[in-house]
């Protein structure tokens, strides 16, 4: 037994069952599952609205709040997801298709017990995993030069790339096009402002919450306006949460499968809930009796909400130990960090164990705080979901645009979400799936300045990215992913797991 | 040539032109070496490589074996055109002294004349443009956007809010005028306990305050 694992997760739990830090976890987890639950409006808007308030909140306390709206949020959209078939979250948008089916044959109740279990599962695995492997990954982290930050944020997008919808060609265009909107602004190393037009306003460049708030916030409201409101709330069906001895049979092997696959992809940069979701279902789908998939299987349930909130908790394993941040609300992470004076990265775990223990106590806490809401709860939530769309939409552009607007209170800001929205609408038309965009946008400038350093130091010999150990075998990883993507096997089957 | 996949056909041509933009705009700046790499290296050799990228999109358009119309989304050629005219004259016209946001121009240079014409002429090219794409709602919700991010500072959170959720909810199909009365009461009522009293987001609740 490792005792400095038990005495560290002692100072943890010391932290967070603090009277006060466990007031501010019921409320992130309380705010992350109603906005979970709300569909258009996510953790990233959210987040970004209460960013200037953790200002006065003490450090540890601001983090355990906004870490619970985030895994909170994964488990209020799988609500939405069974009982509405629209994503609360975009990572439960795979949770529709059994979900939703099964809720259409009168079985909802089981499909929201197994998705807040499976979750739950998923959260306590996920929790130990962090507290197991961010530690040794941290020191190895330290080891860590330009180069292997480069390759690695290289393995990350290549990631998104392999795991996003449809074309692959499509997928690293949106991200290279992504790399180069994060370029926009201030170059740290001349001080030119690049592609601002002489605009000041851009000196400073793109915040990712406008592009991540325009291309999914106001985009999916355009889009789901345009297809017309066909909903049908199962509010009255609700009966009988208790999924039966053969559901719990049923779904265990899903359970497990998926809080693997998922943890594994939350490390990755790039990864996190929505990815893990779908790499979970696909994997599903190929494994015994794949008959009832898209007609009310359980696993299909259980699987991808397992995976989404796995990925969602490990994928602070890549901020806290790299200072890399996966994706958007990871990004919004460091920037609560930033406000609070600390530099993420390795040193966070030996210059303030009590934040980084903290975080991950409250992370199971929160996670038991999260079934104890939504199994006795679950009727509130429902009674929101028959709020029509004609009058959520206006309240979630309201949030959306408060959530810009204090970033910087900058008019500016909003009318750039604005047109941002209007390329999101484009991108959707086109089938070009945004998400690698979103990552290549906050890696861009890290991985020039890492690109830069690592030439410097190599005085101009690009082999040194393969020739150093770690950074080679990061590229090499890399480089078999896209291989396999592009095997004719895999693309076929790729193309019909993505096709529905 | 037979355009099979109308969408590959369009965003071979945005990916095209984005790389193209990047491209030559970072021509602007240093190139610096491989050691020591200016500010223009790392962005062109990412607009190059988007540039093939969409040209093999583009080209797949034409031997895809999925079929999409060329007809997309609804798209207005002489909006955008108009927009790009208005824009750009307004751009060049000013230069880097155009500027959209930083000190609110209502309260300040409404009656001044000069950075008003160019204010109105810039957002007339920004409506021209986001209304030369996509649905009618679209225009509606992001023009609502728009307007919310310039008149909060001089008309107040309380005017801003009624004007985004009337305008944005005019863009649904199915608008309702009393549920919509009911609605704005509400969010004006929310945001003022929540987003100022609550959180304390320094926002003024009336004009001029």
């Amino acid at each position: 037994m490792d005792w400095a694992l038990v005495h560290n997760l002692g100072i943890g739990f010391g932290v967070a069952l603090s009277l006060q830090n466990l007031m501010y976890c019921f409320f992130g987890v309380l705010l992350g599952t109603l906005i979970g639950v709300l569909p258009g409006i996510g953790p990233v808007a959210t987040i970004a609205m209460l960013l200037p308030v953790t200002f006065n909140l003490s450090p540890i306390s601001a983090l355990i709040m906004l870490a619970g709206i985030y895994y909170g949020a994964q488990y209020g959209g799988s609500t939405t997801a069974i009982l509405v078939n629209l994503p609360g979250e975009s990572s439960s948008v795979i949770t529709c298709l059994d979900g939703y089916a099964m809720a259409r044959q009168g079985r909802a109740g089981p499909a929201l017990a197994i998705a807040a279990m499976g979750s739950f599962f998923a959260g306590c695995v996920a929790t130990v995993i962090i507290a197991l492997f961010a530690p040794p990954l941290a020191e190895v982290a330290l080891k860590f030069g330009p180069a292997e930050y480069f390759s690695l944020m290289v393995l990350g997008l290549v990631g998104a790339t392999v795991l996003a919808h449809g074309s692959l060609v499509k997928a690293i265009a949106m991200t290279i096009l992504g790399l180069l909107m994060g370029l926009v602004g201030t170059d740290v190393n001349s001080g030119i402002a690049r592609f601002s037009f002489g605009l000041s306003e851009l000196s400073d460049g793109i915040g990712f919450v406008i592009v991540a708030m325009g291309v999914f916030g106001f985009a999916e409201i355009i889009t789901n306006l345009e297809q017309g409101e066909a909903r049908d709330v199962f509010v009255n069906k609700v009966t009988g949460l208790m999924p039966t001895w053969k559901d719990l049979k049923d779904s265990s092997g899903a359970i497990l499968r998926g809080t693997a696959l998922g943890s594994a992809l939350g490390i990755l940069p790039g990864g996190g809930a929505l990815l893990s979701s779908f790499a979970a279902y696909t994997l599903e789908k190929k494994i015994g009796d794949t008959s009832k998939f898209g007609k009310g299987e359980i696993r299909g349930v259980a699987a991808p909400e397992s995976a989404n909130n796995a990925g969602a908790q490990t994928s602070f394993i890549p901020l806290l130990t790299l200072g890399i941040p996966s994706n958007p609300v990871m990004a919004l992470m460091i920037g609560a960090m930033m406000i609070q004076g600390i530099a993420p990265g390795p040193q966070v775990m030996t210059e303030r164990p009590e934040l980084f223990w903290g975080m991950i106590a409250s992370m199971w806490i929160g996670n038991l705080m999260l079934v104890i809401l939504n199994l006795p709860l679950i009727g509130m939530w429902v009674k929101l979901l028959t709020v029509p769309y004609r009058l959520l939409y206006p309240s979630i552009l309201l949030f959306c645009c408060v959530g810009v607007y204090s970033l910087s209170n900058q008019p500016f800001d909003v009318m750039l979400t604005a047109i941002y929205g209007l390329l999101g609408y484009i991108f959707v038309k086109l089938e070009c799936e945004p998400a690698p965009l979103i990552l290549g946008f906050i890696l861009g400038p890290l991985m020039e300045e890492n690109l830069r350093r690592a030439m410097l130091l190599s005085r101009g010999d690009p082999s040194v990215f393969v020739t150093k150990p770690i950074s080679g075998v990061l590229l090499g990883i890399a480089l078999v992913l896209l291989l396999i993507t592009l095997a004719p096997a895999v693309r076929k089957t790729r193309e019909v797991a993505f096709q529905e | 040539m037979h355009i099979k996949n109308g969408k590959d056909f369009w965003a071979g041509l945005m990916f095209m032109g984005f790389g193209l933009a990047f491209t030559l705009v970072a021509l602007n700046y240093p190139m610096g070496s491989a050691v020591r790499m200016g500010p223009a290296y790392f962005p062109t050799v990412l607009g190059g490589m988007l540039v093939v990228l969409g040209a093999m999109v583009f080209f797949r358009a034409f031997v895809s074996k999925f079929e999409h119309p060329l007809k997309v989304f609804l798209f207005r050629p002489p909006l955008l055109i108009a927009a790009i005219v208005i824009g750009g004259a307004t751009y060049f016209a000013s230069g880097p002294a155009l500027t959209f946001g930083g000190e609110a121009y209502f309260a300040h240079n409404f009656f001044k004349g000069g950075p008003m014409v160019q204010f109105a002429l810039a957002g007339l090219a920004l409506l021209l443009f986001i209304g030369a794409f996509g649905p009618r709602s679209m225009f509606l919700i992001l023009l609502a956007v728009v307007i919310f991010g310039y008149a909060l500072k001089p008309l107040g959170l309380v005017l801003a809010t009624v004007i985004l959720i009337v305008v944005s909810a005019v863009g649904g199909h199915d608008f309702r005028k009393k549920e919509i009365v009911i609605l704005t009461i509400v969010l004006v009522i929310f945001g003022v306990f929540v987003f100022v009293k609550g959180l304390g987001l320094p926002f003024n609740l009336w004009p001029g305050e």
